[in-house]
């Protein structure tokens, strides 16, 4: 009968570092006074690692599975084998056909474009906005802060295309209160026009991402040290100087992530022009954003292979920017 | 606003049952006694479809009502589950049911080779079936599918502006187009064309007699720019340049139901499934509305309104196609057609394939909603009694649809003619087949 034990067989297959500095740990004891192979830190490190499991197999199933199987979609082709389109359908390997499509393609670049100037007024408007409703929160005293934080909050959990019929519905130039309002003050404004779509929509972005971002920024204002404030207010410093001065490089960091996660929203525009599509049909078309033209393109047209492609296209479209923009306001450390 | 709102969602949600329901059941005259098939006990068939609420109970009712035929409902939980298990069962050869609710084309079905030629079974009863029903259910002049009923278009005006106007009811296209004129004269809109909806082009260049897409041989031959589909697209594009119509979108039904109700809209084309709806989200205008055939060609040989259907098939494989078709005709009879009537909502499926639904009509017509309620439920078995049924949209129908929707958004906003948008579509469909590999012609 073999005395060895279970750890030791496993320590004649596989090598394992050596035993932590400090002596012969309390735990895994080894009857022979062999070297410890399951010493208790092993075992510790194991079992903090383990909390990870539930994340590692959500983020595997959910995003590395589904990507791999994206790449792979994306380097076939998909045609009919002829005919009247009924018999049957022929997949063969593109290698990189679809991308190279996919980097010429007129309308997916178009939309690309169009969101980008979108961004740029939308990203920054949405990041000004919520600073200075954090500033102002943290101005004011802690009991009126909580209540307007919840309340600034709701827009955030309201679900997008939820939001958007709310709005489509404040917008109606027949039924909706924003057309009497402004008639009020002598302006003839139709936010369901061609040329008020994109204001329309910016609008509705802005409200809805306001909160969430307001609320990151107030928690970041939260963890500045007050004994600076004080110092500052002897020196003479007023509120505004305070809050431009020491809170605003303070919350720096966190502008930086509030920034790229607008960025990257803004980028897979998708549901609002969706649903603003039936009143504007002439100005927003099937294409009309880079995240449209891959739903048409997977789902209407039936060409998976090149919607992934886009979609790849897409994410490292989202990469880039992001890398460009954490780098440029990541730049200057205080 | 709110219960307004929310009272609109629950009409919406019964109108689309009942559509559903409408488009699943059928119903009938004309009893025709069953002759048995086979005089050695009941054949068996199954039928697959994806209708929750009725389908069991018809089958049930069915074989109650003889006992030739032992049929079986098996419900599918939607129309691309009962397409994905119906190819399956096709490429495994078994377990190939005997019908199965159409879930594309009918062509789609044929060029397949899974639809059945029954032409012999079919014509024992075409008597039981309108016009239209029959050509729904015809590919290159056989019979593949069963008999479908469409729901057909007409034509509902508000009387109450048309009396103050002093405008008559147009008979034709082009009248229709004068009397928009008369009423552009003093601010009123003769119709409404959503930007986001090209269904109204659809349906007139169907009743014109385009057809955009036709089979010859082995490929397809795709038209959308053919002096019909012209014909129709000049009605629109002249309403269009001398702004005759409005552009509400069905995205704000509030305002469009206010704009319907205001009286500054004379006239809209219409089906019996909407009624319910307007009339209650309609109050005003209640009681101002009349019924009325929709506007024909002026160089049509007779009068005909659009619509069309998707029709049922009996797969290739299946060994009962007499007992299939005595079970469809079956359902024309008045006792199938109460059989079909839903045990929540009591309301009744339109028999939309029979040759006179008369006597189920006064169900479909809402109390208080025509000026006349006995003369619009004759408009309405007139206008099935004459619906074409049969409109192709060839093997890339999902993809072209939301370019044609583009095209007719720019069209309607008057940034393009409806010429260009249906070039700019056929293009498309074009280009779309040549990547899909299929082959086809653009006629000349």
């Amino acid at each position: 009968m073999s005395v060895n034990t279970q750890e030791d067989r496993a320590a004649a297959r596989e090598p394992v570092p050596g035993p932590p500095p400090g002596g012969r740990p309390r735990g895994g004891s080894s009857p022979r006074g062999r070297t410890p192979i399951w010493n208790w830190r092993t075992a510790q490190n194991a079992k903090g690692a383990s909390l990870s499991f539930p994340f590692l197999a959500g983020f595997t199933l959910f995003v590395i599975v589904p990507v791999a199987m994206a790449l792979r979609e994306s380097v076939y082709t998909t045609r009919s084998t002829g005919g009247l389109g009924f018999g049957g359908e022929t997949v063969s390997f593109a290698g990189l056909d679809n991308f190279a499509d996919g980097f010429v393609d007129g309308s997916f670049w178009s939309g690309m474009f169009r969101v980008f100037l979108y961004a740029l007024i939308v990203v920054p408007l949405t990041q000004v906005l919520s600073l200075a409703l954090a500033l102002l929160l943290d101005a004011a005293r802690r009991r009126a802060a909580a209540r307007f934080r919840v309340a600034l909050l709701l827009p955030y959990m309201v679900p997008g295309i939820v939001a958007t019929m709310v709005w489509i519905y404040q917008y109606s130039p027949v039924v909706g209160p924003l057309t009497p309002f402004f008639a009020f003050f002598g302006l003839d404004v139709n936010f369901f026009s061609s040329s008020m779509v994109w204001v329309s929509m910016g609008n509705l972005a802005v409200w809805s991402a306001l909160g969430f971002t307001m609320l990151i920024l107030y928690g970041a204002l939260q963890s500045v040290p007050h004994e600076i404030f004080e110092a500052a207010r002897l020196d003479g410093a007023s509120e505004l100087r305070i809050a431009w001065s020491i809170k605003v490089p303070f919350v720096r960091g966190s502008l930086v992530l509030t920034s790229l996660l607008s960025i990257i929203g803004t980028l897979q525009l998708f549901d609002q022009p969706l649903l603003f599509r039936a009143v504007t049909p002439e100005t927003i078309t099937r294409d009309f954003t880079p995240a449209m033209m891959i739903y048409d393109q997977a789902f209407q047209v039936g060409n998976l292979n090149y919607a992934t492609a886009l979609s790849v296209i897409l994410a490292l479209v989202v990469g880039v920017a992001s890398a460009i923009i954490y780098r440029f306001i990541n730049r200057e450390e205080p | 606003m709110r219960t307004n709102r929310t009272r609109w969602t629950t009409m919406g949600v019964a109108a689309a049952a009942t559509v559903s329901l409408a488009a699943c059941s059928s119903g009938g005259s004309a009893a025709e006694p069953d002759e048995p098939a086979e005089q050695a006990g009941p054949v068996s068939i199954e039928i697959w479809g994806w209708d929750a609420e009725t389908g069991e109970q018809i089958v049930d009712a069915f074989n109650e009502a003889q006992d030739d035929v032992e049929a079986e409902y098996v419900l599918q939980a939607s129309n691309v589950a009962t397409q994905t298990n119906f190819q399956n069962a096709m490429e495994a050869g078994s377990g190939v049911p005997c019908l199965v609710q159409g879930f594309a084309p009918l062509t789609t079905m044929v060029v397949n080779g899974w639809a059945q030629d029954i032409t012999e079974y079919v014509e024992g009863s075409t008597d039981l079936y309108n016009e239209g029903a029959l050509a729904a259910a015809q590919v290159d002049g056989r019979y593949y599918g069963l008999p479908a009923g469409s729901d057909a278009q007409f034509y509902m005006v508000n009387q109450k502006t048309f009396d103050e106007y002093d405008v008559e009811v147009p008979t034709t296209w082009d009248e229709f187009v004068e009397v928009g004129r008369e009423l552009k004269k003093d601010g009123v809109d003769i119709t409404n064309l959503a930007g986001e909806d090209p269904t109204p082009l659809m349906h007139l260049a169907q009743q014109a007699g385009a057809e955009w897409f036709a089979i010859d041989g082995d490929q397809w031959v795709v038209n959308f720019t053919d002096e019909r589909t012209l014909a129709a697209a000049d009605v629109f594009q002249q309403l269009i340049d001398e702004d005759m119509v409005s552009n509400q979108t069905y995205m704000d039904r509030p305002a469009l139901y206010k704009y319907f109700d205001s009286g500054k809209m004379a006239s809209t084309t219409t089906q019996w499934w909407s009624l319910t709806g307007l009339q209650t989200n309609m109050p005003d205008s209640a009681g101002d509305w009349t019924a009325h055939p929709i506007p024909q060609f002026a160089d049509a040989a007779a009068p005909v309104t659009p619509g069309r259907a998707t029709a049922s098939f009996v797969p290739v494989g299946c060994e009962h196609p007499e007992a299939v078709v005595a079970f469809h005709d079956w359902r024309t009879t008045p006792e199938a057609i109460e059989a079909g009537r839903n045990a929540e909502t009591g309301a009744i499926g339109f028999p939309t394939q029979i040759p006179d639904p008369s006597d189920y009509v006064e169900e479909v017509v809402p109390e208080g909603f025509f000026a006349d309620d006995q003369a619009a439920a004759d408009e309405i078995v007139s206008a099935q009694t004459h619906v074409i049924g049969k409109f192709e949209l060839g093997p890339n129908y999902d993809a072209w649809f939301p370019e044609l929707q583009d095209q007719w958004g720019k069209a309607v906003a008057g940034e393009i003619t409806l010429e260009e948008a249906l070039t700019a579509v056929q293009e498309f469909v074009a280009s779309d087949l040549e990547n899909k590999g299929i082959s086809y012609t653009v006629a000349e």
